[in-house]
């Protein structure tokens, strides 16, 4: 009985998508449809804090079922909330979009609580098959979504390009698997970990080959240089609430899984990936960054800034390989950041994209601030959150990312990361200065109060609140708080 | 009482988040931005009051602010921060009342957050803290010059904000790895500055950490080499934010290398000395003669000003105790008198509409009032006796000779080659035939409201020179008793 409690915010999940799949035919507004979805995703989110305080320790779902397959713990608790939040924001700061747009109908919907359903068992699999199936029923669903305008160029392309590019980096998750099931006899995590520490190096080439295989899946996923060439097409070619969600909510799912994978199962052996990670990561942090600089549209920069970002995770992950014991955390508090920062930008630009033109350039933003003072000034917000600026939850993303990098020693790649962030500073200052610095012949258009700005609204007050955290009301967790819940995330994993 | 630095730190942004929330009109911002300022000033003249100069750190508040990553707030005063938020609660009304006719609403916002930046870096005695208003500081004035700025405005806003987040990214470098290293020595997070300054660091680490934080402070002074951002940001910047630019933010520069060189890297900062002052003379040398040759009023003062901050570097690295008076009263005096001529060529533009030397001549004729001031500030900025810029310069040379006779030597030609530009300038601008660009012009001479606003610089200025008396009680104790905590290492290196 209790499994079925802990296992029910996947199960409202996958209620609500056949629901609203089943539904979709009937003529129901568009509107309907998201108020549904978003009741089913509250309803889990509901009880996904209730379950959330419980004391509790880790346990297995159904273990009389699936055996060890999947896990439940307060890692994969922290997650799930995250991917309810992301999506639940998803489809509210998105209204005025769907309503814009002729193309989206009832089965939109459902295929985003698919790929949340697929991204909670993400996070909960312990085992290696299951967690390639998570992996693709969440990757299916946003293929789906990447192409959903059906009459657009771009977007058919974008989503052409992810999907045969994605099925063949899921391919050598499968090779990975296999190999590594040639070893160790087992796909499960915890045969996986006994059999990692129980043997000698010399003996595990078939491991440390089949992990390799699986990072190269991992990379692609989260974008790393070299694996990046789809970032920003796809993230251009796909409707803006799509990249939205890619870019918060499914980049965090993936990293679910390397972080259970490295934090616990390759634990013992992460030495070996560390100058191959590295390496990774100077690529994606030069790359990533010469990317953004030249980019003319915004939704392209906001794309190549990401695969920037996933740099600075990078490094953690790195860390996280040389043994500081604060990578783990700051990782985890990085993507609560970034998440925030990327949810409110791309918002922004979803919103505006709703409003007026379709295509942003760095061109259209002029003048923008007297057009649109108050979505300038969130719009700036999160370009300084993005940007790493004091103030700013972002910021202390990456103090902690630093900070853990200089633990593990890795002084040059921190200097790297600080010169990157530099390097971004300019194209996202070239945003601000675009808005603020020219003026502009239109009207003032007025704000408008809806659920889109509103939220978008507090996206800005979190970021401005976790970066200057606060001591002064005790009862909200300021900045303190992300990280408190991190650090819980990963004692969670590492007790086990 | 004991809250009362917060208070001057925060009234600025408060008050413009209150006058943002309620949409406030032009009128009611106005006044809302001058009364926030004029709070503040009285707040300082109280705080100056209660100061008592022979304690050193005072009216400290210790708070955590994020206690895991170790940071808190940590803010206090000494006679150093002491000058210059006094120069900088005293500056910022003047500054409303030159700005009394300004429409665009986005300006008197900018000021507000400027004001918090500025008084939160002189204040604070934590370092996380201090890179966030060090770098909050530099927001408005990236809007304000790019927004509000003449001729190529955008790029030059771009210029000044990359290269100076430049220098704070190497400065935050180096403050993430001296937080670690205290981390790692004291398993907590601190950045607090006592807590910092107990730490005793390997010579080749301090040499690069130092090297982290001289490279922000040498962006912003800026030292020779590192100014390429100065003549064009000071050429395009508005005038409200060139006063602040030149009295207030470049001291900063000097303030942090005073403030966290000497309690961080002592040892560092006096192995580096021969480099600073190659620099600093190189640089005091090469400004001035490019102040000579310049032809746009704000960009020669641009120069003038980076002459006299090279110098006020070069006295604080020099430590000695007549260096070190001079230059914190040079702090002072030279903020009052490069306030007070880049006000007077605001008005020059407003009158002529145009800052061309060229074009400027014989205004003396007709605008006998304005002749006044604007020759007296310039006059001040070459070091005029009676000003206090004359007296500051003089304690610099004097602590030059007494560190070296050379040193001494081309310290003093400084101030020579700034009696060149300024009396040629003056020459062209001032006296002589008028021009037929001003003849044309119909322009009026200071008005009322102008000079009141001048006047209290030139009281301050006439008053640091007549009566130094008056002020060095505040400084002596403060210069000896920091001098007398580095003795040790200076006279072990010599």
């Amino acid at each position: 009985m209790t499994d079925l409690l802990y296992a029910s915010p996947m199960a409202v999940m996958i209620i609500g998508a056949f629901t609203l799949m089943l539904t979709s035919q009937n003529k129901i507004s568009l509107h309907k449809f998201n108020i549904i979805a978003v009741a089913f995703l509250i309803l889990s989110l509901v009880i996904q804090l209730y379950l959330f305080n419980e004391q509790s320790n880790s346990k297995y779902l159904f273990e009389s079922i699936f055996g060890e397959t999947f896990i439940m713990d307060k890692f994969s608790k922290t997650f799930d909330l995250m991917f309810t939040i992301g999506s639940i924001l998803t489809l509210l700061i998105n209204t005025d979009y769907f309503k814009s747009r002729s193309y989206f109908n009832g089965e939109y919907f459902a295929i985003i609580l698919f790929s949340v359903f697929g991204m909670m068992m993400l996070s909960h699999s312990n085992e290696l098959i299951s967690s390639f199936i998570a992996l693709e029923i969440a990757s299916l669903a946003i293929y789906t979504l990447v192409g959903y305008h059906k009459n657009k160029n771009t977007s058919s392309e974008a989503m052409m390009k992810y999907l045969i590019l994605g099925s063949l980096a899921g391919a050598f998750f499968m090779l990975g698997v296999t190999l590594i099931y040639a070893s160790v006899g087992s796909t499960l995590f915890n045969d996986i970990t006994h059999y990692v520490h129980n043997t000698d190096v010399e003996d595990m080439n078939m491991i440390f080959v089949g992990a390799s295989l699986i990072m190269v899946t991992v990379m692609f996923k989260i974008g790393a240089v070299p694996f990046h060439s789809w970032v920003i097409d796809v993230y251009q070619g796909a409707p803006s609430p799509i990249t939205m969600f890619m870019a918060s909510t499914f980049k965090i799912s993936v990293f679910a899984l390397i972080l259970r994978l490295y934090l616990v199962n390759f634990a013992s052996v992460n030495e070996f990936w560390i100058e191959m990670l590295q390496i990774i990561t100077v690529a994606t942090l030069i790359g990533g960054s010469l990317l953004a600089i030249s980019q003319k549209y915004i939704k392209r920069m906001l794309a190549a800034s990401s695969i920037v970002h996933t740099g600075y995770m990078l490094i953690a992950l790195s860390s996280i390989g040389l043994g500081a014991e604060l990578a783990a955390p700051s990782l985890m508090f990085y993507l609560i950041a970034y998440f925030i920062s990327a949810v409110g930008a791309f918002g922004i630009i979803s919103f505006l994209s709703s409003q007026e033109f379709s295509e942003l350039t760095y061109d259209d933003f002029k003048g923008f601030a007297d057009r649109r003072p108050y979505m300038a000034l969130l719009m700036s917000i999160f370009m300084l959150s993005l940007a790493g600026f004091p103030s700013t939850i972002g910021f202390l993303g990456k103090f902690y990312i630093f900070t853990s990098s200089i633990q593990a020693g890795q002084i040059l790649l921190t200097g790297l990361g600080i010169a990157t962030a530099f390097i971004s500073v300019y194209y996202y200052f070239k945003l601000i200065a675009v808005m603020y610095f020219y003026s502009s012949d239109q009207h003032k258009t007025k704000l408008p109060i809806n659920m889109s700005t509103i939220l978008i609204f507090l996206m800005a007050g979190f970021v401005i609140w976790g970066g200057i955290g606060t001591t002064l009301i005790s009862v909200f967790p300021g900045a303190d708080g992300f990280i408190n819940v991190a650090q819980d995330a990963i004692e969670s994993l590492r007790s086990y | 009482m004991e809250n009362i630095l917060s208070y001057i730190i925060f009234t600025p942004v408060i008050t413009a988040i209150i006058l943002g929330a309620i949409r406030a009109n032009l009128n009611t911002l106005k006044f809302g931005a001058t009364l926030s300022s004029v709070i503040v000033f009285f707040l300082s003249l109280l705080l100056a009051l209660k100061f008592d100069p022979e304690l050193m750190m005072q009216f400290l508040i210790t708070k955590p602010w994020i206690p895991t990553a170790g940071f808190s707030y940590h803010i206090g005063v000494d006679a150093l921060s002491l000058v210059l938020l006094l120069l900088t609660s005293t500056l910022m009304p003047l500054l409303y009342i030159y700005m009394q006719k300004e429409q665009r609403k986005g300006y008197w916002y900018n000021m507000m957050l400027l004001q918090t930046g500025v008084s939160g870096a002189i204040l604070s005695l934590d370092l996380i803290l201090f890179y966030l208003f060090w770098e909050t500081m530099l927001l408005p004035i990236f809007i304000m010059i790019g927004k509000y700025g003449s001729g190529m405005k955008q790029f030059n806003a771009m210029k000044i904000f990359l290269m100076t987040v430049l220098g704070s990214m190497s400065m935050l470098f180096s403050i993430i790895y001296i937080g670690y290293i205290y981390f790692h020595t004291n398993g907590v997070w601190s950045f607090n500055l006592d807590d910092l300054s107990m730490l005793s660091l390997s010579a080749q680490t301090t040499a690069w950490l130092a090297a982290g934080f001289l490279l922000a402070f040498a962006i912003k002074i800026p030292l020779l080499g590192f100014h390429t951002w100065m003549a064009p940001a000071y050429g395009s910047s508005p005038t409200p934010a060139v006063v602040i630019l030149s009295a207030i933010m470049a001291k900063l520069g000097v303030y942090g290398i005073w403030r966290f060189g000497y309690s961080l890297f002592e040892e560092v900062l006096v192995f580096y000395t021969p480099y600073i002052i190659f620099l600093a003379i190189l640089g005091m040398i090469y400004y001035a003669i490019r102040a000579v040759s310049e032809n746009d009023l704000r960009k020669m003062f641009a120069y003038a000003s980076g002459s006299h901050l090279s110098l006020i570097a070069l006295g604080v690295i020099l430590s000695n105790s007549y260096a070190w008076s001079g230059s914190l009263y040079f702090i002072a005096t030279h903020a009052l008198a490069s306030a007070g001529i880049f006000l007077m060529i605001g008005l020059t533009f407003r009158r002529f509409k145009t800052l061309d030397i060229s074009k400027l001549g014989g205004i003396a004729q007709t605008f006998p009032k304005f002749t006044f001031f604007f020759a007296f500030f310039a006059l001040s900025i070459a070091g005029l006796p009676g000003t206090g810029g004359f007296v500051a310069e003089l304690l610099i040379i004097l602590g030059a000779f007494k560190y070296d006779l050379t040193i001494g030597i081309f310290t003093a030609t400084t101030v020579l080659l700034a009696i060149i530009y300024v009396f040629w300038m003056l020459q062209r601008t001032l006296f002589g035939k008028v021009n037929d660009h001003i003849k044309n012009i119909d322009a009026k001479d200071l008005s009322l409201i102008e000079i009141a606003m001048l006047s209290p610089i030139v009281i301050l200025l006439l008053l640091t020179g007549i009566a130094p008396s008056l002020f060095t009680p505040f400084i002596e104790p403060y210069v000896l008793n920091s001098l007398e905590s580095l003795t040790p290492l200076l006279t072990g290196v010599k």
